[in-house]
């Protein structure tokens, strides 16, 4: 991966999480991308990336300036700690270590949010599941073989 | 934390834990200051501007979409659509004579009791460009912003009743914050008996909920919500929302009311905005009448003046 590569892969995730979906199931097509991107060039990007980005979120939400920018900073933190070990992984297990990576990070959301709205677990959950579906389908379409 | 066993022969920049700790702190910070001192707000529109082409690019499947739609109709329901709108301006038309004739009446009574007029509300058509996504926030942002005279706190309507309120205005989008936001308060008055009280979004994309009315209060389920006027942000007598549900608990004080929105506060596209009513307009209405008067008061004097003079010289 270039550096070309992620900008031109973090613009099209920030349009396709712009577009509307529903509001039961939203996948975060920006941070799987950030994942990916944490995952496979650690080099070229980090935490400070995963602020900028929760920033510019944050910005697009409309929420409190910051709140993505914390939830992503925590995930991406996550994710670089066992970076080493996960691209060793099997796809399978990878899958698993993201999910719970998605958890965490909605979570964080979801206690920064509970003051200003209700939330629900099963749109948490439904929204994780479909943000993993999009990693499967990544992997499917060739993106998560170039090691 | 992170115990790397090989020896260090690269440097690698400072370690993940630190720098997840300064951009933590940083997070933090933003947060803290844009909840207490909102210094942030000229960044926000900055960049909002820069995010404008993203948003617009995101909202061109579905308005190609449409447009697709709109080319590829059929003949018959184009026939059907023109007959049923024929049917619904006739209708309209009718209604309309007789809300003319009502309006005249109205306004007619409300001068002689020294009302002001109700000024006739002015719209704005606007287009919704994109969802904020949240699963917990229900905002949503409009094509017009500063650039067409957007103002922060003009109320949005569609053809149904009151979808929300501008809540932050950009260049060119401005964002709206919708009926059933968690945030959201709309003064309202029963249509049916005129009870006023205040609704409250909660969060749910289908009920707003009036809380604090005792239980012992005159409401039906069906009975529909308008606005009350009183705030000046709505005109008087927009449809909100029609009670849903009605429940009195026996350890609370208040009934349990909840209302379903009548305006597709999810569903259109298409939105209006309500331009502001000068509210200095009515104290300047009763201004220039009682000047009128006054005038009026005082050529009277002078005519009766002049009819006492001649009629002394007439007596002489």
């Amino acid at each position: 991966m270039t550096r070309a590569k992620i900008y031109l892969a973090m613009a099209l995730a920030f349009i396709l999480q712009l577009m509307p979906w529903s509001t039961w199931v939203h996948p975060e097509f920006v941070l799987m991308t950030l994942l990916y991107c944490l995952l496979r060039s650690p080099h070229l990007c980090g935490i400070g990336t995963a602020w900028v980005v929760g920033v510019i979120l944050d910005l697009m939400t409309g929420v409190l300036f910051g709140q993505h920018a914390l939830a992503y900073t925590l995930t991406a933190f996550l994710a670089l700690f066992y970076q080493r070990r996960l691209i060793l992984f099997t796809n399978l297990q990878q899958m698993g270590y993201i999910l719970l990576l998605l958890l965490f990070n909605q979570s964080i959301m979801m206690l920064l949010q509970a003051y200003t709205g209700q939330y629900s677990l099963l749109i948490l959950f439904l929204s994780s599941i479909a943000s993993l579906l999009i990693w499967y389908l990544a992997h499917l379409l060739w993106l998560n073989r170039e090691r | 934390m992170m115990d790397d066993q090989s020896p260090k022969f690269f440097f690698r920049g400072t370690s993940i834990l630190l720098r997840m700790v300064f951009f933590s702190a940083l997070s933090i910070s933003l947060m803290a200051s844009d909840a207490r001192f909102h210094y942030l707000g000229s960044l926000r529109q900055a960049g909002m501007l820069m995010l404008y082409p993203f948003q617009w690019l995101a909202n061109r499947p579905e308005a190609i979409y449409q447009t697709l739609n709109e080319y590829v109709v059929t003949q018959t329901t184009l026939r059907e659509q023109l007959a049923t709108l024929k049917n619904e301006s006739l209708l309209q038309s009718s209604k309309l004579q007789q809300l003319q004739s009502l309006e005249a009446e109205n306004n007619h009574l409300k001068s002689l009791l020294m009302l002001s007029e109700n000024s006739q509300f002015k719209v704005r058509p606007a287009e919704i460009i994109a969802l904020i996504n949240h699963s917990y926030s229900h905002k949503v942002i409009i094509s017009s912003g500063q650039e067409e005279g957007v103002i922060d706190g003009q109320a949005v309507i569609d053809e149904q009743g009151v979808i929300g309120q501008v809540t932050r205005v950009f260049r060119y989008t401005s964002e709206v914050t919708l009926l059933t936001d968690r945030d959201f308060a709309i003064p309202i008055q029963i249509e049916r008996n005129g009870l006023r009280a205040i609704a409250y979004g909660r969060g749910n994309r289908y009920s707003i909920s009036l809380p604090y009315l005792p239980a012992n209060i005159d409401l039906l389920k069906g009975d529909r919500l308008i606005t009350s006027g009183i705030d000046g942000t709505y005109p008087a007598g927009l449809l909100v929302a029609e009670i849903a549900e009605l429940k009195t608990s026996s350890n609370s004080p208040f009934a349990i009311v909840h209302a379903q929105p009548l305006g597709g506060v999810h569903n259109f596209r298409q939105v209006l905005l309500i331009e502001p009513q000068e509210k200095s307009k009515s104290l300047n209405e009763a201004q220039q009448i009682s000047q009128q008067d006054q005038q009026q008061h005082q050529q009277n004097r002078l005519k009766a003046q002049e009819l006492l003079h001649k009629m002394q010289e007439r007596t002489e």
